[in-house]
């Protein structure tokens, strides 16, 4: 404690009551932590991080707007190369299937209430691993570090496989259009809805993602992007810029498909 | 003495169940009157052709058929015969009803009245034998059909207590999130406002209360529902602060009006859950009772997410297991005109409304 870094931290947790009581918790821990922000939902804790990055970024996991787990995705997605990754920490009141898929992936995680014993430990984690981040040559290992930890999430958090979408039923001014899954290009995901693209046309469903990826075929959809699923039969190429983003050519659409680090394993051995 | 009294007593209070019994069996017993027929004329080749073998059958069909039915109606009531007496009892009917079908069947062809009519009179034990195994054939069809209702009826008793069963473990299932969250928050009231957690505690002592107790009675009344739904509304708002409000109404005449237990509370519980707690601006509650031509509508409003539109929540599905223990429970306390209907609400968010008769919720009338 006595060498303890000053570190800069975002809480993002939809209870103010419970928000208050973490941020007091790790003051009397760690008192040269300064708590910069109480984000009330998904969506604000995202927004306040990319806009004033912090150090640690405490994270529940249910969360109205963006569950927690979502809006470190984002993060992991939308981070700026040359910042180093803030540390994530999930808060969860009660999520069983959750945290055996947390341990798995060796993610850091408090459990509510936090008792200060077991917030000293996850206290003590996050100083020695700021202090490791800290080290010229370290920068970018944090998002790495998380990249992977949430690649390793991911199978184990699928919900369990549907039945198979065949057709999909697109409402189209006052009439449904029947599109075959076999025809759709992509899935590109909108405020509120999901645009299907093929060859030549694309209506609007209103459905998520989520929803919609455990209807799909894992072989012939692939996830690229927090917001695209693409048949991947119908990529051309991918290619990688200088930046080292990566993006997809389609074989009968002009536009190319954005690749988000969190899916680039995907490609790299192509 | 006593004894006595009360059999004969018992014999004339069944005998109101004659009529119905014999209509019941009218059917049945023409059928086999018809094979009787045809087995006579063409398998024992008797008789003066089929159509007068079949008076002669219906006659005595028919005569059987009120004999053991009023027989057995007036020995056992509905109750399941012994079946030595029973049998005893169609060894006489058999020859009695032939006589018996035999006099009247001259009397309808104009003849002299005769128990027996002459081409019989060397075939009688024949026919005799062929009457007491009809007799036989009918008996075990109506102890087979006796059985399938018992059947059926016991089918019903266990799809009721499968239900119920449901509903337990339902109601076991309270959400361990809300439960730790409520524990978290409790936590952290205990130190900086002991009274408000004091106030909180209590709430939650009373949800559990009500929630978990498996020995719920199967009837309580809308003002204790009101109450257990106050109490999580009132946690659940502590949680949420300014992203919860919520109101409740239920008219004075309506407080001891009895209902079954957990109807009301799973769609509140649903509006806070699907509804209004993933929904970032939170909402509005409102909890609802009216009566509207003579039935007792129970709405519950939310300004929440509102439905998805691509699932159907007025149809059965497996998905919705809640919803549909409700609709479960709903037909079985109070018959196919008691409904929940789940519609959107304008501008936003989510209506779930049960309806059910006012008459069928007088505890006398439910089944």
């Amino acid at each position: 404690m006595t060498s303890a870094p000053a570190a800069r931290a975002l809480i993002a947790e939809d209870e103010s009551l419970l928000a208050t009581a973490l941020a007091a918790s790790l003051q009397r821990l760690w008192p040269t932590l300064e708590i910069v922000g109480i984000a009330a939902n998904g969506i604000e804790a995202v927004e306040q991080a990319l806009a004033a990055p912090p150090d640690i970024v405490f994270l529940d996991i249910k969360m109205p707007g963006k569950s927690g787990l979502d809006a470190a995705r984002e993060l992991a997605e939308e981070w700026p190369e040359q910042r180093t990754f803030p540390l994530l920490v999930f808060v969860t009141a009660y999520d069983d299937y959750a945290l055996q898929a947390f341990d798995h992936a060796a993610i850091d995680y408090v459990l509510k209430p936090a008792n200060d014993e077991r917030l000293q430990k996850t206290v003590a984690r996050l100083q020695a691993r700021l202090a490791h981040n800290s080290h010229p040559g370290h920068a970018g290992d944090e998002l790495e570090r998380m990249l992977q930890q949430l690649r390793g999430l991911a199978p184990a958090l699928m919900p369990l496989q549907q039945e198979r979408l065949r057709m999909i039923r697109a409402a189209v001014g006052n009439q449904i259009k029947l599109i075959a899954i076999d025809d759709v290009i992509y899935f590109e995901a909108t405020d509120k809805y999901i645009n299907v693209v093929t060859a030549d046309s694309q209506s609007l469903i209103r459905t998520s993602l989520k929803d919609l990826l455990p209807q799909l075929d894992p072989e012939q959809f692939w996830q690229i992007h927090r917001g695209t699923i693409v048949q991947i039969s119908q990529v051309q190429s991918a290619q990688r810029d200088e930046a080292g983003k990566w993006s997809l050519r389609l074989r009968t659409r002009p536009e190319t498909l954005a690749v988000s680090r969190l899916f680039a394993h995907l490609f790299r051995q192509m | 003495m006593t004894t006595n009294a009360t059999t004969t007593s018992n014999t004339i209070s069944r005998l109101h169940l004659i009529a119905p019994e014999l209509l019941r069996s009218l059917l049945p017993t023409m059928i086999i009157n018809l094979l009787c027929a045809l087995v006579v004329t063409y398998l024992m080749r008797i008789g003066a052709g089929f159509a007068e073998n079949l008076i002669f059958s219906i006659c005595i069909g028919t005569t059987a058929m009120v004999l053991i039915d009023c027989g057995r109606i007036l020995l056992w009531g509905k109750d399941e015969p012994n079946k030595p007496g029973f049998l005893l009892m169609l060894v006489i009917f058999a020859p009695l009803s032939f006589f018996i079908g035999n006099l009247i069947a001259n009397f309808a062809l104009g003849r002299p009245a005769s128990i027996f009519t002459p081409n019989q009179a060397h075939n009688a034990i024949g026919i005799i034998v062929l009457i007491l195994l009809a007799c036989v054939g009918a008996t075990l069809f109506y102890w087979n059909r006796e059985k399938m209702a018992a059947l059926q009826a016991r089918n019903v008793i266990i799809e009721k207590q499968a239900v119920q069963a449901q509903l337990q473990m339902l109601q076991a299932q309270i959400e361990p999130h809300m439960l730790f969250n409520t524990l978290a928050t409790l936590q952290t009231l205990i130190s900086s406002e002991p009274l408000r957690a004091q106030h909180m505690l209590d709430q939650l002592i009373h949800y559990l209360r009500a929630t978990l107790s498996t020995s719920r009675s199967a009837q309580t009344t809308l003002g204790q529902e009101f109450e257990l739904t106050k109490a999580y509304l009132g946690l659940m708002s502590l949680r949420m602060g300014l992203r919860l409000s919520y109101n409740l109404h239920l008219p004075e005449e309506l407080q001891c009006t009895p209902i079954a237990p957990m109807l009301l509370q799973p769609l509140v519980e649903n509006a806070i859950r699907h509804g209004l707690e993933p929904k970032v601006e939170g909402g509005d509650c409102t909890v609802r009772v009216s009566v509207h031509q003579d039935m007792l509508v129970l709405s519950v409003f939310d300004s929440g997410m509102g439905l998805n539109t691509s699932t159907s929540y007025n149809k059965p599905a497996s998905t919705h297991l809640g919803l549909e223990n409700i609709r479960a429970r709903l037909d079985a306390l109070y018959g196919p005109l008691a409904e929940l209907t789940l519609t959107h609400h304008i501008p936003e968010g989510t209506v779930a409304q049960i309806t059910i008769p006012m008459p069928a919720l007088d505890p006398q009338q439910t089944r």
